[in-house]
């Protein structure tokens, strides 16, 4: 079941005309309001090859937007809520090639969609936490465990970001770059459910450590 | 594949001891009309497991379904009969 190919996404093609064409009209917007990014370790400043999963907490609506600008080498597939679907903007999330989802019941198709990404060679993005954190300065609130099993049954490892806020409007965004964690080296093809979701605790473990990489001002952090 | 229903909750029970041995104790007295999520007390991730181990044991796919479809354990039977019909 699992898929152990490595696929790459294509470098052109027609159905990412909109979203190359939005990115490279953005370049000097990306040079403006390029955040600073900060690595984990040589491990995580290792361009994310093949299908790869990157998650991030959420401080606020900007944060695809950093994510881009910071994996900018690579096209994101953002998982996001159905209802961005319906409004206005569904243009845009159409454009970008966003993966809609139900929160409230998740479907299967929504799943095979994601998956079949990851196996493509793609990077799906996502926000584990579910929801924009007005709170944040109170830590992480629990991740989801879905990403978990995403990542198993496309057997793609988990990329950990962090979005660090920026102070002041003259100050750049900050955003720390974990090394991927493949779960599947972790705990195999067919985890438990205990392990799923001790993967997900873990995985915010993660976050919180890059959280200390730019809070606490670590001095053997890599940046660029 | 043909299988009775008996045969089928015995799969599921399999399942469920597998996906979680937690679960041992809670497969073991279940009844079909067992809710999934407050007498198992699975997850809608919990319950996505158990369709994609289902998928696997059954070759069956499951298709145009959501997790909210599967209130009851029979809820998964019925839908794995009708499948494999």
């Amino acid at each position: 079941m699992r898929d152990n190919g490595n696929k790459r996404a294509r470098l052109f093609s027609i159905r990412y005309l909109f979203y190359d064409f939005v990115k490279v009209t953005a370049i000097p917007g990306y040079l403006w309001f390029r955040p600073k990014r900060i690595y984990a370790n040589p491990e995580a400043k290792k361009k994310i090859k093949g299908g790869a999963l990157v998650i991030s907490n959420h401080v606020g609506f900007s944060d695809p937007v950093v994510i881009m600008l910071a994996i900018w080498y690579r096209r994101h597939h953002f998982i996001c809520i159905k209802d961005f679907f319906e409004g206005r903007l569904r243009l845009l999330f159409k454009g970008f090639h966003c993966i809609p989802i139900d929160k409230e019941n998740f479907g299967m198709d929504s799943f095979r969609i994601i998956t079949d990404h990851l196996k493509n060679g793609e990077v799906v993005s996502m926000f584990p936490e579910g929801h924009v954190n007005t709170d944040a300065d109170n830590g992480l609130d629990q991740f989801k465990s879905g990403m978990v099993l995403m990542s198993v049954m496309s057997g793609k490892p988990i990329v950990p970001v962090y979005i660090h806020k920026r102070e002041h409007i003259y100050n750049r965004t900050k955003i720390a770059i974990g090394e991927p964690v493949d779960i599947v080296a972790l705990h195999g093809a067919r985890p438990s459910m205990t392990q799923i979701e001790e993967t997900a605790a873990m995985l915010r473990e993660r976050e919180q450590e890059l959280e200390k990489l730019i809070t606490g001002g670590k001095k053997n952090a890599f940046t660029k | 594949m043909q299988l009775t229903r008996s045969e089928i909750v015995e799969e599921l029970k399999k399942i469920l001891i597998t996906s979680d041995e937690k679960n041992r104790a809670l497969v073991e007295r279940c009844t079909e009309d067992w809710e999934l999520t407050t007498d198992f007390g699975f997850t809608s991730i919990g319950i996505l497991y158990i369709v994609i181990a289902v998928e696997e044991t059954f070759g069956i796919r499951f298709e145009n379904v959501s997790m909210s479809d599967f209130r009851t354990l029979g809820n998964v039977v019925d839908y794995i009969e009708e499948k494999l019909q």
